[in-house]
Order: structure tokens, then sequence, then C-alpha cells
């Protein structure tokens, strides 16, 4: 009976080819539900992400950057969301937490909001690398670690009696 | 032709059902924002997994899925792994279904959801035969669409006229403020239409997948069915459709007291 047993074998690759394809399918169903794309553009900008092949806008980046250095905080930080639309890359979200910081620094208080925006963004930039560790080298920068910043930014959020101290308001932005 | 046949019912069942539901899966819980038009990807509430339990019983009862051939120690474990995925899958299409179709928050949620509740608990107790049963919910989904994406979207989308206004305000007024149904732009409406044709087209096709072997079978049923007179087939019809088992004696029987 070669004629049943050529049947039987080509159903067999059917269902295994069903089973490869809509297991796929479903993996990227749950991927979308998880993720939560909101436009096409999203979607794709996901997947690049999953794929490990997601790029920022490098010449946004460095504009961003010279607008932090005027400390221009607020276009620099628009600058950075649009290099790096997705939130996926470690060193955009580190600077967006800085000029978060620079920006919510005050002589005599924080502006509370901002700090905590900061704090966000530096949670994001730790988590988006691998052992939660980032170093960048900027010279004009005077912390240079995820850490620090992040070490920073707590401080600022916290409330105490340390805050009447008077001579605070000599103290430096890093 | 034979080989034809059992190619295109592989096809059907190991990968076109499976992808239809589980594009019914993506899409029923897919909303399109009113004011910037961004995707909104609703999951499935609690009470629309009930509901698909008991859909998924309803399927069972109408003789819409044999469970025993789908399912089957004579089957090979590929062939049942395959059919349980694909049951799997229709599974996840019901509960998109349902959530394509009912409001998303407020008391029009949880009433709609207490009727197809009610709806699918009644029909679990009803004679149903697939047929009747596809009808049915071809109805009953379409009856809430109609008045999830054409009533009450109406009432309540942005750019509606006075008259909407003045009966969404009073139906607000008339529930004390609990009809909170959120606003989506008029391409929600479209993508569930969309889904639900998909859901009932993946039922239609249902009975194509299934082993054809019992209808092969029942054939010279229906052929000797055919040859008795009109009367008799209709004593025989409700004979067969009552679910006890008659011997052929007392059939004979039941068709002389028909024919008397």
């Amino acid at each position: 009976m070669p004629g049943e047993v050529g049947i039987q074998m080509r159903q067999k690759s059917i269902q295994a080819v069903g089973i490869v394809l809509t297991f796929s399918y479903a993996a990227f169903i749950i991927w979308i539900y998880a993720t939560e794309p909101r436009t096409f553009k999203e979607v794709a900008t996901s997947a690049e992400i999953a794929a490990g092949t997601y790029q920022i806008n490098q010449e946004r980046f460095n504009s961003a950057l010279a607008l932090f250095r005027h400390e221009q905080f607020r276009a620099a930080r628009d600058e950075w969301q649009r290099a790096d639309p997705a939130q996926g890359d470690a060193r955009t979200q580190f600077y967006v937490s800085y000029a978060f910081y620079r920006e919510g620094w005050g002589r005599v208080y924080y502006d509370q909001a901002l700090i905590k925006q900061g704090l966000e963004a530096v949670n994001r930039a730790s988590s988006l690398t691998a052992n939660g560790s980032l170093t960048v080298d900027d010279p004009n920068l005077q912390m240079h670690t995820v850490a620090e910043l992040k070490a920073e930014l707590e401080q600022a959020r916290e409330r105490g009696w340390s805050d009447l101290n008077p001579f605070k308001v000599l103290r430096t932005r890093k | 032709m034979e080989s034809n046949r059992s190619r295109n019912r592989a096809l059907v069942s190991f990968i076109v059902l499976p992808m239809l539901f589980l594009t019914v899966a993506l899409l029923g819980g897919l909303r399109v924002g009113a004011e910037d038009h961004a995707f909104i990807f609703i999951p499935p509430p609690l009470v629309m997994l009930l509901l698909a339990v008991l859909l998924a019983l309803l399927f069972v009862r109408g003789h819409l899925i044999e469970l025993p051939r789908w399912v089957a120690s004579s089957n090979s474990p590929l062939t049942n792994f395959s059919h349980i995925w694909m049951l799997l899958t229709l599974f996840f299409a019901s509960a998109q279904a349902f959530n394509s179709v009912l409001p998303e928050r407020g008391l029009l949620h949880w009433l709609f959801s207490f009727f197809f509740l009610w709806t699918l608990w009644n029909n679990l107790f009803s004679r149903f035969d697939a047929r009747r049963l596809l009808h049915s919910l071809a109805v009953l989904f379409g009856t809430a669409f109609v008045l999830k994406h054409l009533l009450l979207a109406g009432l309540y989308s942005q750019d509606r006229g006075w008259l909407q206004r003045v009966a969404g305000a009073l139906l607000q007024g008339v529930s004390l403020g609990t009809l909170d149904t959120p606003a989506f732009a008029p391409a929600s409406g479209y993508i569930s239409f969309f889904t639900l044709a998909l859901f009932v087209a993946g039922l239609f096709l249902l009975p194509f997948a299934q082993n054809r072997e019992a209808a092969e079978l029942a054939h010279p049923v229906v052929e000797n069915y055919k040859k008795l007179p009109p009367s008799d087939r209709v004593i025989a019809s409700e004979v067969i459709l009552e679910d006890s088992t008659t011997s052929p004696r007392e059939l004979d029987g039941i068709l002389e007291e028909g024919r008397e």
C-alpha cells in the first residue's frame, strides 16, 4: 500500500509544518499583547529590539547631546526621545535621566516631579544592561555610572532634617 | 481523489483552522483609540474565559466538535497533539470573540456578560445539532456586534449629532452614570466585524476538518431514510432525535403505530 503510506507521510509533514507555523504565530500574539505597541512603527521597533537589531538614531542623539551641554534639558530630552523611541538604549536612557537630574536640581530644593522621572529613566537604563551596570565615558559629566546617578537621584528624593541645614546651599550640581 | 480529500482535510485542520482562530485571538482584543488612533490591546477578562468554557461545552454538546474522534487512542500522538492545540486555539478565539463584542467596562459590560452567560447556559440544556448551533451562534454574535458597534458606538462617538448627544445623556442619567463606555475610532468596529466573520467562518469549517468516516458510515442509513414515505420519515426523525437508543423491533412498532 505505497499510496496510503504516502498519504500518511504527507499528513505528518502537514501536521509538523502546522505546529511550527501556529506556535510561532501564537508566540507573536503573546509578544504583541505583552509589549502593547501603539502603532505599526512601534511594532517594527519592538521587533527590532526582540531581534537584537535595534539601533538609535545617532544624528538625533548627537544633537540632543549638544542641547544638553547648552543646558537646554527639555529640548535635549525631546531629541533623545526621538532618537530612542522604544526607550531601548541604555546609554540614551542614562542621559535622559541625567537631564532630569540637572533640570530638577536646585540650590535650595529639588523638583521632585523631575527627579522622579529621572529615577524612572535610570531604572530603565539599568534594566537594559546585562548586569545592571553601565559606564558612560563623558568628561562633561561628573557621574559616569548608573549606580552613581541612581544614588544621587534617590538621595534627592529623600526628605529629612538635613534638608534644613543652611550649608546645603553651598552644594554643587554634579 | 481520496488523496486530495485527506490532504485538504489535513491542511484545514492543522494549518488553516489554527491560524484562523489565532487571528481571531489577536484581533478580538484590538481597539483603535478615538483621539490618537493608537492601538489598544485588551486581554480577555476572566468572565470571557468562563463564557468560552460554556461555548466549548456547547460545541461538544451540539456535536460541532466530536471530541472522542478528535482525541482518540487510535490516533497518533502527533495527531492528538495537533488536535488538542487546535481546540486550544478555538478556546482562545472564543474568548476573544466575546471580548470583541462586549463593552469594555461599566454596567453594560456586566449586562452583556450576564445575557451571554444566560443564553449559553440555557442552550446547554437545549437540543442542538451542529447546524442549528452555528446559526444560533451567528445570530448571537451578530446581535451583540450590532448593539455594541452600531448602537452604543453611535451614542458615544466623538462626532455625534445633537439627537445622539441627548440620547446618550438620557441613558447616562437613567443609569446614574454607570454606563461608562469608552469611545473608540470607527476602525474598531471594522476590526470587530472582520474578527467575527473569521470566527464564524472557522466554526463553519470545523465539521469539514473532522474525520468524515462517521458521515460515510451514516450514508446508507440516510439512503434508507430517503426511501421511507413522508409520514414514516417524520416518525423516524423524531425517534432519531430522541437520545435514547431504540432497537429495530421497537422502531418497527413505532412505525406501525404511526401508520395506524
